[in-house]
């Protein structure tokens, strides 16, 4: 009894972690939906992109560790800031689909890019975490839980404690989440659209970097980042798409419930119903809470 | 460079187009002295919010331009301008629809008009007393999420906002729609107290021609696009057209300036 137990928290546990990980990659998605109301489709390359340019700077130049990561991290706010430039300022006054379908064609400009710089083969991204149970929390609790796991979890929470701060407290948060509500009226008075613009895709760009350096350090860095930031969007539909913390708790749930569902009654399936599983969950909350769990409620005064 | 001259904004017969083909605005010439209120009037679609967003330059993100005619701010053109710039110049827009930040608070919303302003905690907290001093109802409010607001208190939260930003010159469309009577009224009070307490030139789109009226200085009517007439505030007041046409005082079924004008020259072809 106890030992099915300790399995199930096993389970839980690790589901949850893992959870974190999609919770990164929603994230990214999020800040930008937030800002333009766009399904930003070039994410997963964002992913694939970002990741790719760090090993290669830590790899072909041997540039040491934190610095490849500043360095890579810069890349993706230049990346932002041509984003706006040649994508999104020209595109100020189209409609969102029409963005959408940028964001589709940023995606693949910056997949080409990304192989033409650094090579096509997949590389090994070892960060110092291995991807095995950490043997203090295997002996003293009998839980076989992935330090690499831990890591993104707690990399997951600093980023949201961050990313909160950043919105709740500074000015150019106020403006970020006024454009949110309502992009004219917030031109009206003075917020420089560009800015926040600027802003979002630099925030989501170094938001894909750490989760493609979690992703790589498990999977090896490949052009496969590139779907695998797909999976967010069950995560989105469950957390809502424009909030920070249900992209989290989506992570969360999602995470958690691929494994158990995996493990519990995936043998009655034939196994593997990691893949699709999620996406049956957000089929039932388009149906019953399209907003999602944390999603702004559209308010309408009656 | 003229920043002498007594007008704030002088717009010289502008022609606004949308979408490179649909013409808004024919002919509009109106000036806007400083300090003083101007009614813009007309019915729907007649083009004062098209007038309006000329002048903050927030046609463009509605796919409209300026073919003819100049637009001169304080002295300069504005024709290189973007909104933010103009808000930066003095110049700001409540636009139609009050538009408040429905997730946020009021006093968020207010806040969030001194983006453009460099001003410091202590400062922006000082300048928010100014403003409930003369919406007293939104300090009550201050913490409320803004979409849960009446539409009285949304209108105010759009011009306590836009008064955030520090405007020379504030452009007001249509800033009763769909109000009662006595909020109205309480809205005028406010325009007129911010008027001549903080001496803001205002510019303001309205169809409710009496009570816009009595609250302005000047007024100009717009049809289709046209300037049709203008005069000062007590003038149109007691015109006979403006009484027949546009305060609900009619005979003989006459709608607008266009109909009184053909029959002004069917009278005249027929002595």
């Amino acid at each position: 009894m106890i030992d099915e137990l300790l399995f199930f928290m096993e389970v839980l546990v690790g589901g949850l972690l893992a959870g974190t990980m999609y919770s990164l990659v929603a994230l990214g998605f999020v800040l930008i939906f937030k800002a333009s109301a766009t399904f930003n489709f070039s994410q997963g390359a964002m992913v694939f992109f970002s990741v790719l340019a760090f090993c290669g700077f830590m790899q072909d130049f041997n540039i040491p560790f934190v610095l490849a990561f500043i360095l890579a991290a810069l890349l993706m706010v230049i990346v932002g800031l041509c984003t706006e430039r040649l994508v999104l300022r020209p595109l100020m006054n189209a409609s969102e689909d029409t963005v959408l379908m940028a964001t589709i064609g940023l995606g693949y400009v910056l997949e080409g890019l990304a192989q033409a710089a650094w090579g096509v083969e997949v590389r090994r991204l070892d960060l110092g975490i291995g991807d095995f149970p950490v043997p203090w929390i295997a002996d003293n609790l009998k839980l076989f839980i992935s330090a690499l796991d831990i890591t993104a979890g707690l990399v997951a929470a600093i980023m949201i404690i961050g990313l909160f701060l950043l919105f709740k407290y500074t000015k150019i948060g106020l403006g970020l989440r006024a454009v949110a509500d309502d992009a004219g009226a917030a031109s009206s008075i003075g917020i420089p659209l560009k800015h926040i613009m600027l802003l979002v895709w630099s925030a989501a760009g170094v938001v894909a970097l750490v989760a493609g350096m979690m992703w790589g350090a498990r999977a090896g860095v490949q052009f496969a980042l590139v779907d695998l930031a797909l999976k967010a969007l069950p995560v989105l539909i469950i957390g809502g798409f424009s909030s920070i913390p249900g992209a989290i708790v989506g992570g969360l749930i999602i995470g958690a419930t691929e494994k158990i569902l995996e493990v519990y009654i995936g043998p009655f399936f034939g196994g593997a119903i990691e893949g699709w599983a999620p996406y049956v969950l957000a089929i039932f909350f388009l149906l019953y809470r399209p907003e999602g769990l944390f999603g702004e409620k559209i308010i309408r005064r009656v | 460079m003229n920043n002498n001259s007594t007008n704030i904004l002088d717009i010289k017969n502008i022609e606004v187009t949308y979408d490179d083909v649909i013409l808004a605005l024919h002919d509009v010439s109106l000036k806007v002295p400083k300090g003083k209120v101007v009614a813009l009037l007309g019915a729907n679609g007649a083009g004062k919010s098209t007038t309006l967003k000329a002048v903050s330059t927030m046609l463009a993100s509605e796919r409209g331009k300026v073919t003819k005619g100049s637009i001169d701010y304080d002295g300069s053109s504005i024709q290189k301008q973007n909104p933010s710039q103009m808000v930066g110049l003095g110049m700001v827009q409540v636009l139609e629809g009050r538009r408040c930040f429905g997730h946020l608070t009021v006093e968020e919303n207010i806040i969030s008009g001194a983006y453009s302003r460099k001003l410091s905690k202590g400062d922006i907290d000082q300048e928010l007393e100014k403003i409930y001093s003369y919406f007293l109802r939104l300090k009550e409010r201050r913490k409320s999420q803004a979409a849960f607001t009446s539409g009285g208190e949304q209108q105010m939260i759009a011009v306590a906002r836009a008064m955030m930003a520090k405007p020379k010159m504030l452009l007001l469309d249509e800033p009763t729609m769909g109000l009662a009577p006595q909020l109205v009224a309480e809205i005028f009070n406010i325009v007129r107290e911010l008027n001549q307490k903080e001496g803001v030139s205002i510019l303001l789109a309205e169809q409710n021609t009496n009570i816009a009226l009595k609250n302005s200085d000047y007024g100009y009517i717009i049809e289709t696009g046209k300037v049709m007439l203008e005069g000062s505030a007590e003038s149109l007041l007691n015109n006979d057209k403006v009484k027949e046409l546009y305060l609900g005082i009619s005979k003989k079924g006459r709608k607008n300036f266009r109909d009184v004008l053909k029959e002004e020259s069917l009278n005249k072809r027929s002595n």
